[in-house]
């Protein structure tokens, strides 16, 4: 009986001690901070991981991210310095620095978060208004920088630090896409109706030009079919007045009477008596 | 003893049990980060492994190997299956124009410590930072370099830029590739985009019927050009041809003619008025006395007359 007692006092002492302990100490994960708070006041910052140590019963504790942490602000619009809209949807990557400040300033991470969204949402269209539509979509963007500035200062105070401030997005309101879908079409248009216009002057130029050599051709097979022709006839021409420079009193005789052959044919003759022919008609 | 027995047994079980959420498994791929009341002790490989149980010691698991993706400007929804999304897709030009874009990050992770306790979201850090630069890097262009040449520089543009944030942020992310897949002009307009396809192939067309008409013609034109030349050749020879036949006859006569003169030419007269005189329609003879006589030819040249 004796021992029985003894065993259950030792396993209560053990249980009690466990229980001490466990509301005595403080696991801190690689990605979490610490804060010890006592009766609303805070009592330590355990800033680095491992085992840490509090006063049980008295000491609550409240861990925080250290993580980086993404927040993407809602797109919001914003006028550019040229009065046009944009559509800009930006986030910040950011994270708890001073986990002391930040629980004195801020008490939880979605009242932070709107503290965020604010600043930076300022601070992007107080910069974005000083730069045209133009500069803001397709320059590099080197405002972010000063937006960026610009909130981690103002967020200092509250224990954070942001690390950087990104546009994802630059987009035309929806309303005015249309007009742009409506250009783009135009525009290409324009491109088609070049295009086709390039292909058919290059046609008519390619047609053209077979035109041309081909009247050149012909031309050229003319001329030379006349010259071709020239030289015949002055061959010919040169035969007949070797043959015929021969004797020309001859010539005269036989080209006359062979002359009559063509003239008489159908005509009506009126001859005269002294003719030596018609001698023997008298 | 008996009663003593099955507490006993109920107390090593659950002995055994508490052991046992020190037990785990690491597969192929991956690795365990060990932490001693939550700070970070050491790291081990595939395999089964035991460490102390809660709340001594505990692990986070990190695949290491196993390539990661972020999809932009569209979502796997299915096998094979794709759904754009317009409002990430949908990208300013440096013309003022809007291009859609779809790309694909995929990343492995280089440093597990890193990426296990500096990120609270690393897959939309990623996402993030690669669709910001994609962004950026699309509107540096006009619609037609996205459309065209320019795809590769966009996407090696991007894998630098992301990196180079990724490494700013220590964030233990290594990149694999950027690949751009569908960039295409939007819906909208599409069609006003194909036009302009079509247009290329309509000039194609066009100067491809006029090389026809070309090809086609001259040959043609030159086929007619030597027939030309043929029929002149032709002309010319029968010319000389003519020329010489004409007055090889000629000389013959020519010949006789200086044998015997009169008598040659006499024939010559006779024959020719012979041959010539029927053929004419009347023949009137004038005598001195200025009267016209008749004659009828067939009776002075004795032709049988009826």
């Amino acid at each position: 009986m004796n021992k029985t007692m003894r065993i259950i006092g030792i396993a209560t002492t053990v249980v009690l001690v466990v229980l001490f302990l466990s509301f005595s100490i403080v696991i801190v994960d690689e990605t979490q901070y610490a804060v010890v708070i006592r009766f609303g006041e805070i009592v330590k910052v355990i800033t680095k991981p491992g085992l840490a140590f509090k006063t049980p019963f008295v000491d609550t504790v409240t861990k925080l991210d250290k993580r980086y942490t993404i927040y993407d602000i809602p797109p919001e619009r914003i006028i550019t310095s040229d009065k046009k809209t944009l559509v800009i949807d930006s986030y910040i990557i950011w994270r708890i620095s001073d986990p002391k400040r930040f629980i004195e300033s801020m008490r939880s991470e979605s009242l932070a978060l709107s503290r965020l969204d604010d600043i930076v949402y300022s601070g992007l269209r107080n910069s974005l208004a000083k730069y045209d539509m133009d500069t803001i979509v397709t320059q590099e963007k080197d405002f972010l920088k000063e937006v960026l500035s610009f909130s981690a200062s103002n967020v200092k105070t509250f224990g954070i630090e942001i690390v950087d401030v990104r546009i994802k997005k630059t987009d035309l309101p929806i309303e005015n896409r249309n007009a742009v879908f409506e250009r783009m079409k135009s525009e290409r248009q324009s491109i088609a109706a070049l295009i086709r216009a390039e292909g058919e002057k290059e046609a008519q130029r390619i047609r053209s030009e077979a035109d041309k050599k081909a009247l050149i051709i012909q031309s050229q097979a003319q001329s030379d079919a006349e010259q071709i022709k020239g030289t015949g006839e002055a061959s010919a021409t040169k035969i007949y007045s070797q043959a015929y420079s021969q004797d020309p009193q001859f010539y005269k005789l036989w080209k006359t009477l062979e002359s009559y052959g063509d003239i008489i044919p159908g005509s009506v003759i009126l001859l005269d008596e002294e003719m030596d022919i018609l001698d023997y008609l008298k | 003893m008996r009663r003593w027995f099955i507490p006993i047994i109920v107390l090593v079980v659950l002995l055994v049990i508490y052991i046992g959420t020190g037990v785990f498994q690491v597969n192929p791929s991956e690795m365990a980060l060990i932490k001693t009341f939550g700070k970070f002790k050491s790291t081990v490989g595939p395999g089964i492994h035991i460490h102390a149980p809660i709340p001594f010691q505990s692990h986070v698991i990190v695949d290491i190997q196993s390539i990661r993706k972020e999809e932009i400007g569209f979502r796997t929804v299915g096998d094979q299956k794709y759904e754009t999304k317009d409002t990430e897709a949908l990208m300013l030009t440096v013309d003022g124009n809007i291009v859609s874009v779809e790309a694909v990050v995929s990343y492995t992770v280089s440093d597990p410590v890193k990426y296990a306790f500096r990120l609270r979201d690393p897959s939309n850090l990623v996402r993030f930072s690669t669709e910001s630069a994609l962004r950026d890097r699309i509107s540096k262009r006009t619609v037609d370099e996205i459309l065209t040449g320019e795809r590769e520089n966009v996407a090696d543009e991007v894998l630098a830029i992301v990196q180079n944030l990724l490494n700013t942020y220590d964030a233990g992310i290594k990149l694999v590739n950027v690949l751009l897949q569908e960039v295409v002009p939007p819906s909208e307009v599409v069609s006003a985009f194909d036009d302009v396809n079509n247009a290329k192939q309509d000039k194609e067309r066009y100067i491809n019927e006029a090389t026809k008409y070309a090809n086609n013609l001259v040959p043609k034109v030159e086929g007619q050009a030597l027939k030309i030349q043929l029929e002149a050749e032709s002309y010319s020879q029968q010319q000389v041809l003519k020329a010489t036949g004409e007055t090889q006859r000629y000389l013959a006569l020519l010949e006789e003619y200086r044998k015997a003169p009169q008598i040659t030419e006499t024939r010559l007269k006779i024959s020719t008025l012979q041959e010539v005189l029927p053929k004419a329609k009347r023949v009137m003879m004038l005598d001195n006395s200025q009267k016209l006589s008749l004659i009828s030819l067939d009776e002075i040249l004795g032709g049988d007359g009826k």
